[in-house]
């Protein structure tokens, strides 16, 4: 018999919230790649919450703070108890990367809908371009454990030193460092190409079904205890270029497989492959 | 510049946000298809590298003007929008035309105010894969000139 998830709530299915899209404990937010999808039409009731325009501060590299992120919360009419479901386009990169932000702060229940945008417009299930606006709430921002979830450059030099269990889920030429930058905008890219010492490939999308849904729990299985080799007590970190899609394998590693010890390295390559005297290694 | 990519470039500069996202996602509706005999050479060749999604640019000749097609997936608007404004804007330009394009058009028509910064980059890349096609094939023309001809 098949096995399941380890936490089959946190994944809902396109069903599911078709049934609960009026459901006033539920919240829908669309977060993608390109700005542009929402306006083109999303789930009706749902909310636009953009990972950079929203989510990050626009002077210094990191999260925004947690009056911002209440506001936000606010705004969108999501309150400490709203289930939240995620969903967005490139098999749900960026719905993952709002759900670990949203864990950043705390919010206790979060979801992704499987399959993300791409299943649900296939499906044709409905969609509305019509914007909702919902009664602002009162949202408080908790205490919050971000080391458990969030790896900063020090961590990872002592975990790579140390030989604990590192995933790079970029692509393979990006792994090798045969890749440093895309050509033509190198202020996105870093000096340095390869990986961090230890590393692990095994791009993100390893994890994922061509219609974008998450493969089955011994699918995952197979690849990350059998192949990897990772070991539940294991602390384990994941890392790409800026974070985005490890937080996919973060989400699969951490609510799929039930790993309770996964940390995301946000800073990931484009702070690594910039970073004077860090180790790195190189090929295969 | 090309008087085409004038005119997209003021009703975009002019619109407001909201006005600008509508128009840069009627741009990705309205981009042409390939012409089929394009479709198939869909290949790394003609694959803007920089981009994450995979876009298409083709560039030939049609007398001294420039016949420039590409595709871009309906899933990513923001990227087969900035293709179909470059393809509306500069169909039938001159090289001249399309090489004088300022690389601060994704600023002049408003895009890092609604995509951000992080975003427009990969943009620039689609402009700078344009402007080295055109280059690319007019050199060819060059060459071919100098080849017909007799000079020691």
């Amino acid at each position: 018999m098949a096995e399941a998830y380890v936490h089959p709530e946190v994944l809902v299915s396109a069903d599911w919230v078709e049934q609960h899209l009026d459901d006033p404990k539920v919240r829908v937010v669309e977060s993608d790649e390109d700005v542009l999808l929402y306006d083109m039409g999303h789930i009706p009731g749902s909310v636009k919450i953009d990972w950079q325009g929203d989510l990050q501060d626009q002077l210094i590299r990191d999260y925004i703070d947690a009056d911002k992120f209440a506001s936000i919360c606010s705004r969108a009419g999501i309150a400490n108890d709203t289930t939240v479901v995620f969903y967005g386009d490139k098999s749900n990169w960026w719905a993952c990367y709002a759900f670990w932000a949203f864990k950043l702060f705390g919010h206790a229940d979060c979801r992704v809908l499987n399959g993300g945008r791409k299943l649900w417009f296939d499906q044709k299930r409905p969609t509305t371009t019509d914007v909702p606006s919902y009664a602002p709430t009162d949202y408080k921002v908790g205490p919050r454990d971000e080391a458990s979830i969030r790896a900063f450059r020090d961590e990872v030099l002592a975990h790579s030193k140390s030989g604990k269990p590192l995933l790079d889920v970029r692509s393979p030429k990006e792994f090798t460092g045969e890749r440093t930058h895309m050509e033509d905008y190198p202020n996105e890219g870093s000096l340095r190409g390869g990986h961090i010492p230890g590393a692990v490939s095994v791009p993100w999308a390893r994890a994922v079904n061509d219609d974008g849904t998450f493969k089955s729990a011994d699918e995952l299985k197979s690849i990350y205890r059998d192949e990897v080799g990772l070991k539940p007590e294991d602390d384990i970190v994941a890392y790409c270029r800026i974070g985005e899609r490890s937080s996919l394998t973060w989400f699969v590693l951490t609510y799929l497989l039930g790993y309770p010890k996964v940390r995301n390295y946000d800073g990931s390559w484009c702070e690594w492959g910039n970073l004077v005297r860090v180790p790195i290694a190189k090929g295969a | 510049m090309a008087a085409a990519l004038d005119a997209i470039v003021s009703e975009l500069h002019d619109a407001d946000r909201q006005e600008r996202i509508e128009l840069l996602i009627d741009f990705a509706k309205n981009l042409p298809p390939l012409p089929e005999r394009l479709e198939r050479l869909k290949d790394a060749d003609h694959r803007v590298e920089e981009c994450q999604s995979p876009v298409f640019l083709f560039v030939e000749e049609d007398g001294d003007r420039l016949a420039i097609h590409a595709d871009a997936p309906i899933e990513a608007p923001t990227v087969r929008g900035f293709v179909a404004i470059l393809v509306e804007g500069l169909n039938g330009a001159t090289a001249e035309e399309v090489l004088a394009v300022g690389n601060d058009l994704i600023e002049r028509i408003g895009l890092p105010e609604i995509l951000g910064m992080l975003r427009v980059r990969g943009l620039s890349g689609i402009l700078g894969r344009l402007k080295k096609e055109v280059t690319r094939v007019s050199i060819d023309r060059i060459s071919e000139r100098s080849g017909d001809s007799d000079v020691p």
